[in-house]
This record gives C-alpha cells, sequence and structure tokens, in this order.
C-alpha cells in the first residue's frame, strides 16, 4: 500500500489529447474515483497507471518506485509494478477454475505450496466465493464472477489497487447489492484504491475523493460533498446529480457578503451569492439544484431569497412525485413536487445561498 | 462477513515481484521474426539473382545481365506460352466463377431438395489435390475413358477433348468452383435477409428478386474470388501437366516444370527470369486483392439481427433443378472420384468389360511391394505429421507476435508472414532447389524430407495465420493484460493463457496444414529426390511410365487419408477446412 502520485500526465494519439496535463496525489489508503463521461481520459488514465498504455510525457509515482517518467525515459512494463486490476470484463481466464485463476499470481511469485492454498481460500473467503473454488468461470454469474476477479486481485497484496468500472455489467438490482459491499470491504481493507466510472452514484456513495475528468483534463478534484455542492464549473455541476441552469447578465457586482444581483432574459431579477467576482453586465450561467427549488407560498421573497415566474411546459408522473417542466425567460428547468399541478403558471422560490454561480462561457 | 481482512491480507511484507527476465520475450520475438524473415527470403532471393546472372548460380565467374530478360522475350514460342496462360486462366475463372455464384444461390439460398447434401458434394473438389482430381477425370473423360468408350459406342465419337484449353479448363473451373462457392456463401450471410424481404414487399418476384437484389449484393464476394482463382489458374501445374503436355500446350508452369526440371540442360537464367515474371504478376494480382477486399464495405450490409434469410421458393422448377444438380454433382464430383476409386480395384475400367471380371487386388499389392510407393507414403506422413506440426508452432507463434505483443517490428513481420501468398508454389520450388544448392551446409538436407517441410512451411504460412488470426482477434485483450498486470512477463502470458485459450484455432491450423501438406506436389516435384519421395511425385512419376492401376491405388489412398482427416475435423471440432 502506497501513496500515488501522478505529474503532469500526458497521452496524445497523433494530434488527439486523450490525457492533457493531469497532476494527481492520492494518498495512502485513499479511494479516490475518476468520474466522467466515456472518452474523457479516465480509463486511459487508469491503463497508465497499471502499465497498459504507454503515456507521452509526465511521470507516474506509486510509494518510493517510478513507474513512468518521459524525461528520464522510464517505463515499468505492466509486470514489474505490482498493480491489481479488477477488469470491466472480469478477463477471468475460461480455461481455468476458479481456484486456478487465483492461484496464478501466487504461482508467479513463488510462494510456497502450503501457502498458496490458505491464501488462496482467505481471499475467496474474503468475497465469500470459498464453495466455488472447483467451479469454471462460465458456471459463474456476473456477481459471482466480479467478486472472483476481486479475489484473484486481492490475493497478492497489490500495491494499489484499480477498478476499472467493476459494477457496469451488473443489472441495475444486483449493482445496488454490489456497490454496498464494495464500500463496506473498502472500509475494511484500507487499501490505496483508484476507482474508473462514469456512474455518479457510485463516485458518491464510495469515494473519499472525485476526480472528474472532461476531454483528458481534471475538472475538480474534491470529496463527494465538495463536488455536488460546489461544483467548479458547469460541467461539473450538470455531470454531477440533477441541474436546473439559467442565464442571464449581471446587475449588481457581488457584495461584500457575496450577494450578486442577476437578471434574466424576460427581464425577471434573482439574487445568488457567489464567491466568484463577475462585473455588471457580464453574461452569465447559474444554476440551482432540484431540491433547492421550492413552490413560492406567499410574497415571501426576503434579502435571502427571490422569487420569479415560471410557465408550465410539461409535467409527468415519475412515481410518487410529479416532474414539472417549466420555462424560464427562455430557459428549460425542471423541477420535482409531491402534488399534481394545475395551473399554467408557477411562481418559484429560490434560497439566496442555494444556486451555483458559473462565470466562464458555458456549455449548458 | 465474519473473517478479518487482516488475516488474508495481513501485514506480512509483499510478495517479491517473479524476477524479469527481460531479454526472454525480446529473444524470442527476435528470434521468429529472423527465422520467419529467412524462410520467406529463402527462395526469393536466389530466384532474383539467378534472374540477374549469365550462367548457373553455382558456377563461377558469373556476371550480371539483364540480358536474360532478353532472351526470355525472344524464345520461340514463349509468347504462345503467355497467351496459353492467359487463356486457360481466364476461362478457369469464367467457369468457376459460373458455377460457384450458381451453386451458391441454388444450393444456399432456396428451396431445392436436398440442397445441403449438394452444397456438400460440391465442396469436396477443394479438399482433393487437382493432380488427383486431373486422374479421376482422366479415367472416366479420358481418351480411354468410361464415359468417353460408352459414348463412342453409341454415338460416333465423344463432343469434349480434355487435351484442349477448354477441356483443362473444364477440370480447374470445377476445382476452384468451391472458392466462388464459399465466398459467395459467407457473404450472403452476412447480407441483411430484410434486403430481399423488401424486394419481394414491393412486389418483385423471385427471379427479378434474385437479379437486381441477391446478385448485386454478392458482387464483391464474386469479384474477389475471381480474382483469387485467376490466381490459381496462372499458378496451376497439374492439369497443363497431365493434358496439356502430351497435347503440345504450354502454360508459363509447365514451361518452369520442363525447362527448370525435367531438362537435360536446365537453362537457369531463362528460368529465373520466367519465375520472376510469375512473381511479378501474382504479385500484383494478391495486391488486388487487397485493395478489392477493402472495397467491400461499400456493399456489405450489416442488420445487425441474425435472422436466417427465408429462402426463395422455386415452385415447379424444384424437381428440374434438383435434377439437374445430380448431374451436375454426378458428372463432376462423384463419378470422376468414384472412376478413379473404382479403377484402384480393377485391372482395367471399361464400358465393355463387366466389372466383375476385373475386380482385383493386384494394383494395392503392387503398391506395396515396390520400395518407393511405399517409401512415399511414409514420407507423406511423416512431411504432414511432423511438418504440420513444426509449421503450426511457428504460425502460434507469429500469430501471438503480429497481434498480442507490443514487438516494435510487428506490422512489418505481418506483411512478411502474409508475403508467401503472393509466391506461386512453382516458383517456390524452384527458389528453394536454388538456395539448397547454392549455400554452403545446407546440401546434406537436400535429399531428405527437410527441405519439403521448410519449402511446405514457407508457402503456407499465410494459409495457417488465416486459421489462427481469427479467434485470436476475436479473444479479449484483458486476458493477456489481467496476467500482465498480476506479474507475468508477454512469454509467460504467451504459455498460460494465450496458448491455452487458443488450442481449438491451433489444432484446425494443425489438421488445415496436415490435409494440405498430404496433397502438396507441385513445390515438391522441383525439390525431391531418391529417398524423400513424397505421393504427390511419385503419383506423377508412375503416371509418365503409363501405371495407370498405381496412379489410381495411390491416389485412392490420398483420397481416404484426406477424407477422413477432413470428416472426423468436421465432426469433432467443426472446423471449417477452406479458405
Amino acid at each position: 500500500m502506497a501513496e500515488l502520485l501522478i505529474e503532469n500526465l500526458c497521452k496524445r494519439f497523433g494530434p488527439v489529447r486523450a490525457i492533457d496535463d493531469i497532476n494527481i496525489r492520492v494518498a495512502d489508503g485513499e479511494f479516490v474515483t475518476l468520474l466522467g463521461p466515456s472518452g474523457c481520459g479516465k480509463s486511459t488514465t487508469l491503463g497508465a497507471i497499471a502499465g497498459l498504455d504507454q503515456p507521452t510525457s509526465g511521470r507516474i509515482r506509486v510509494g518510493n518506485r517510478v513507474y513512468f517518467d518521459g524525461e528520464k525515459g522510464i517505463f515499468l512494463p505492466p509486470e514489474r509494478r505490482n498493480c491489481g486490476l479488477v477488469f470491466q470484463s472480469y478477463a477471468l481466464w475460461p480455461h481455468m477454475t476458479v481456484y486456478d485463476n487465483v492461484v496464478f499470481p501466487l504461482t508467479l511469485r513463488k510462494v510456497s505450496t502450503a501457502d498458496r492454498k490458505r491464501r488462496v481460500e482467505e481471499s475467496l473467503a474474503l468475497v465469500e466465493m470459498e464453495r466455488f473454488q472447483d467451479r469454471y468461470p462460465h458456471q459463474l454469474s456476473g456477481g459471482q464472477q466480479q467478486r472472483v476477479a476481486l479475489a484473484r486481485t486481492l490475493v497478492y497484496q497489490p500495491e494499489i489497487l484499480l477498478l476499472d468500472e467493476p459494477l457496469s455489467n451488473l443489472d441495475a438490482k444486483l449493482r445496488d447489492r454490489a456497490r454496498t459491499w464494495l464500500a463496506e470491504l473498502r472500509t475494511r481493507l484500507g487499501l490505496t484504491t483508484i476507482y474508473v466510472t462514469h456512474d455518479q452514484v457510485e463516485a458518491l456513495a464510495l469515494s473519499d475523493r472525485i476526480v472528474v475528468m472532461n476531454g483528458g483534463r481534471v475538472s475538480q478534484i474534491g470529496t463527494p460533498q465538495d463536488i455536488y455542492a460546489r461544483p467548479a464549473d458547469s460541467f461539473v455541476a450538470d455531470f454531477i446529480g440533477t441541474t436546473n441552469f439559467l442565464s442571464g447578465d449581471v446587475v449588481e457586482a457581488p457584495h461584500v457578503n457575496g450577494r450578486t444581483l442577476l437578471r434574466l432574459a424576460d427581464g425577471q431579477r434573482v439574487a445568488i451569492k457567489s464567491e466568484r467576482r463577475p462585473a455588471v453586465g457580464d453574461k452569465v450561467t447559474f444554476a440551482y439544484r432540484p431540491e433547492q427549488i421550492r413552490l413560492a407560498t406567499n410574497d415571501e421573497a426576503t434579502i435571502e431569497s427571490s422569487i420569479i415566474e415560471a410557465a408550465v411546459v410539461s409535467h409527468s408522473y415519475i412515481g410518487g412525485r410529479w416532474q414539472i417542466g417549466l420555462d424560464v425567460g427562455g430557459n428549460q428547468i425542471r423541477i420535482e413536487t409531491q402534488d399534481a399541478i394545475s395551473d399554467r403558471q408557477l411562481r418559484l422560490w429560490l434560497p439566496l445561498d442555494g444556486g451555483i454561480l458559473f462565470t466562464e462561457r458555458t456549455h449548458a | 462477513m465474519s473473517l478479518n481482512a487482516s488475516s488474508a491480507l495481513g501485514p506480512a511484507a509483499t510478495d517479491a515481484l517473479p524476477k524479469p527476465l527481460p531479454s526472454r520475450d525480446t529473444a524470442i520475438q527476435y528470434g521468429t521474426a529472423l527465422l520467419t524473415i529467412v524462410l520467406i527470403a529463402a527462395p526469393l532471393i536466389p530466384v532474383l539473382y539467378q534472374s540477374l546472372l549469365d550462367r548457373a548460380l553455382y558456377d563461377s565467374g558469373q556476371q550480371f545481365t539483364l540480358s536474360n530478360f532478353g532472351r526470355l522475350f525472344r524464345t520461340e514460342g514463349f509468347g504462345l506460352v503467355i497467351w496459353n496462360t492467359f487463356v486457360f486462366a481466364t476461362l478457369t475463372t469464367l467457369i468457376s466463377q459460373t458455377l460457384g455464384t450458381l451453386a451458391a444461390v441454388l444450393f444456399g439460398r432456396t428451396d431445392m431438395p436436398g440442397a445441403r447434401l449438394f452444397g456438400e458434394l460440391f465442396l469436396w473438389p477443394i479438399y482433393l489435390s487437382a493432380l488427383v482430381l486431373s486422374f479421376g477425370w482422366y479415367t472416366i473423360y479420358g481418351p480411354a475413358g468410361y464415359l468417353t468408350l460408352w459414348m463412342q459406342a453409341i454415338f460416333d465419337g465423344a463432343p469434349w477433348n480434355l487435351y484442349s484449353l477448354p477441356g483443362m479448363a473444364m477440370i480447374a473451373g470445377v476445382s476452384q468452383a468451391p472458392v466462388a462457392y464459399i465466398y459467395c456463401m459467407s457473404s450472403a450471410s452476412i447480407t441483411d435477409p430484410t434486403l430481399e424481404e423488401a424486394a419481394r414487399v414491393a412486389g418483385a418476384g423471385t427471379f427479378r428478386t434474385l437479379w437486381r437484389i441477391t446478385l448485386p449484393l454478392l458482387l464483391p464476394a464474386i469479384a474477389y474470388s475471381a480474382v483469387l482463382n485467376f490466381t490459381v489458374g496462372l499458378e496451376l501445374l497439374a492439369i497443363p501437366l497431365v493434358f496439356g503436355d502430351p497435347a503440345g500446350i504450354t502454360v508459363l508452369t509447365t514451361f518452369l516444370y520442363n525447362n527448370g526440371v525435367a531438362s537435360a540442360r536446365p537453362d537457369h537464367g531463362l528460368v529465373a527470369t520466367a519465375a520472376v515474371l510469375m512473381l511479378a504478376v501474382v504479385c500484383v494480382l494478391v495486391w488486388l486483392q487487397g485493395r478489392l477486399l477493402g472495397n467491400t464495405r461499400r456493399f456489405v450490409t450489416l442488420g445487425g439481427k441474425a435472422t436466417r434469410p427465408r429462402p426463395f421458393r422455386l415452385d415447379r422448377l424444384r424437381w428440374p433443378l434438383c435434377l439437374l444438380s445430380s448431374v451436375y454433382i454426378v458428372a463432376t464430383v462423384v463419378a470422376p472420384i468414384g472412376a478413379l476409386l473404382i479403377r484402384a480395384f480393377t485391372s482395367l475400367l471399361s464400358p465393355m468389360v463387366p466389372l466383375l471380371d476385373v475386380l482385383t487386388f493386384d494394383n494395392f499389392v503392387s503398391m506395396f511391394e515396390y520400395p518407393i510407393y511405399l517409401r512415399s507414403i511414409w514420407n507423406s506422413f511423416i512431411v504432414s505429421t511432423l511438418g504440420g506440426a513444426l509449421a503450426t508452432a511457428l504460425i502460434g507463434l507469429i500469430a501471438i507476435i503480429v497481434l498480442r505483443s507490443d514487438f516494435r517490428w510487428r506490422t512489418p513481420l505481418h506483411y512478411a508472414a502474409l508475403f508467401p501468398r503472393a509466391v506461386p508454389g512453382v516458383v517456390a520450388g524452384i527458389g528453394f532447389f536454388y538456395a539448397f544448392a547454392f549455400v554452403p551446409g545446407l546440401g546434406g538436407l537436400r535429399n531428405t524430407i527437410w527441405i519439403l517441410i521448410v519449402a511446405f512451411t514457407m508457402h503456407f504460412i499465410p494459409v495457417g495465420l488465416g486459421a489462427v488470426a481469427p479467434m485470436l482477434l476475436q479473444m479479449s485483450p484483458d486476458f493477456d493484460r489481467a496476467a500482465r498486470v498480476q506479474g507475468a512477463d508477454w512469454w509467460t502470458t504467451s504459455r498460460r493463457i494465450v496458448f491455452p485459450l487458443l488450442r481449438p484455432a491451433l489444432v484446425a491450423c494443425f489438421i488445415i496444414l496436415f490435409v494440405t501438406f498430404f496433397k502438396e506436389y507441385t513445390t515438391a516435384i522441383f525439390l525431391f529426390a531418391p529417398g524423400s519421395e513424397v505421393i504427390g511425385t511419385t503419383l506423377l512419376q508412375a503416371w509418365t511410365q503409363g501405371e495407370v492401376g498405381l496412379v489410381s491405388a495411390l491416389a485412392t489412398l490420398q483420397v481416404l487419408v484426406i477424407g477422413v482427416c477432413v470428416t472426423a475435423a468436421r465432426a469433432i471440432f467443426g472446423v471449417k477446412l477452406y479458405g
């Protein structure tokens, strides 16, 4: 178990930058998730750590060992790194039994015969698969295969554990169970773990910290709470959780306490608390999580909140709740309510510190 | 989960990683690549070298010259040789494409009775050597053939003559038609059947749909196999040797054979130059094959759903077409092979003599009395078994280096390994003959079967790769990556993971090579010596001596061995033994 350090890592395929200057430090025993849409570079990063992909430049170090250094021309082949990697496809060798699969890394390491059997059994017990030693992979369910793949990786005590979308091949129910089980296991093992996924729910539930990636770059690194409550940019806000985006321009620049007044396209005004410092007249985007938006009951607009008018565009029943589609000054937003809405027009209550202001040019 | 995690992953020091053997992977990869290059260059370089020399390459005092090329084209009759070669290859292609396409549609896509059985029988010529087929056709359609004599008794002579370009092309066309058939069938199996259904819904009848939809979609397959068959037509030696030579019709392959092997004082400059010419033409054709295959995407339609196309209804034509197909299969497959088998057990085969009067085992008895026959049978088995195994090992190594390693030269190696496709058997034969005559120290191998094993291996590397590569490409790279991450180097991964998973493909590769080596004769007749005869060369010798009975017996043996292998392989492994 060791600390992982990635510095200025780049990987180019011709003119395309699959990874573009990535810096990540993962502490000993930390569980860090690389999260992003497909093609964001998260799997390439994982491959670079494992030694399956050779980066173009940068440095990767685990503990005291340099895995890769572009400048010094160091590239350790995968077999010299002692990483543990659980593949999305599990990659259990179909011609070997569960026991043979798990004992393979121990055979390579010349572990004594007596120790081998004991350790395979312990490792399989850890994932509750000790009764299946003599089965072949094709005789196991997807969830069982995944556990064996994990046992095969844990049995040789790798320096760091790399998990490549391990839950994505399971069906929805099984995925929930496996996630709970994985969360429990990680607390007990305390291994330095890099977890790659495109599923924000997994990332939020399992990670100590999340690295959100987009287009080969790191968009934000932070704890799940951080990332959810204070997204660095509109991409992160959009990717994590459900987010309603509004656009407008700045009427009053931030006060000392951060209170900023914004104007929507239809002239309605919204107050928002922001740490960023836009100037008067700037075009900005701001966002609210659906749970921050409430229906206004009366004229309760205060210094701590705003009230805006919205036109109902659609409503659909989603089981227990209603999802209402609204138009606010040309922006499409969605909120959820307990009861059906018959009005054509709604008044929304927006808390001052429930919104997030972005100053960058945005995609949303 | 009562177990304490620390007991499994306790504080114990992590295991030592296996000791790295950094040079082993590299040594194996470079060694294999070097062996492959030497093997492929061995016949080519001497041929090219000889074509530029003014005398035999083992003589002393040679000088470089370009005069061989001029001399070749001034050689009397060489123009006719080129013309004959072209006509023969073109006619062969026309016949094989027509028959193959018709068969693919009729046996593969209609509700004709017995279509599956006909499809199986239609393939048989491809399993046998053209040499054996030639003898079969001779037995039934030759000047003293069973059917010819029968026709003569009723009419005034038979309307066919095998000793002519069309006659030879007929045999070659029938024996190559399975190639066109196979390509059309595999193209039809990946075509979206809804395309045809759409035409029918739009009101097109069976024949209009066939003509306007099905056949145009088969065009890429027909075109690709046409180039393939044209190439085979150029390279074919057996049929021109058996039927062309006695009639004075010379093609390029028989020109090379007569001037290179059969001649008492061979003109090596001329032979090598003709071989280079042939090599160049075939190279262009193979390049053209690659181009055609690359462009087929335009036609290939993938529907996604694996639905079987609905067979065309023939209605009233079902039985007439079935009858026609039966006549064809009997005339071209069953009768020639059957007659050959019967001839092996008789002293004479003629419609004038009752079969029972001439039944005998004498042919087989004398086959086992002469040591040369026994020796060639034995040699054939050794070459096929041992050679097949060695070639499979080499091909397996090449395949994993090319497709499953980060070897620096893997792409050039891939091209090199596929290059023998462009080397005709006669050219490989001449080339290895020169190589073993030229390189000091190799002379000792010259009169052994090793020279045949080496030449056959070189010539059929692409065939073997074709059997191994698809499975390797389908195998998830995660299997080897998982082993690498866990600490196995490339060679350990290959040995423990890749090869075991690849076993079915390697078995298929071995069987294909066994059958191919067993029936090979083209390369061998340039290379064999007393003591290293194989069935193919002995067949030709016996034929030249007029020993028809012995030829039939030996050919029967070959057909039986191949038949058993093919049937067993298809039954046990479901191996596809062609392509």
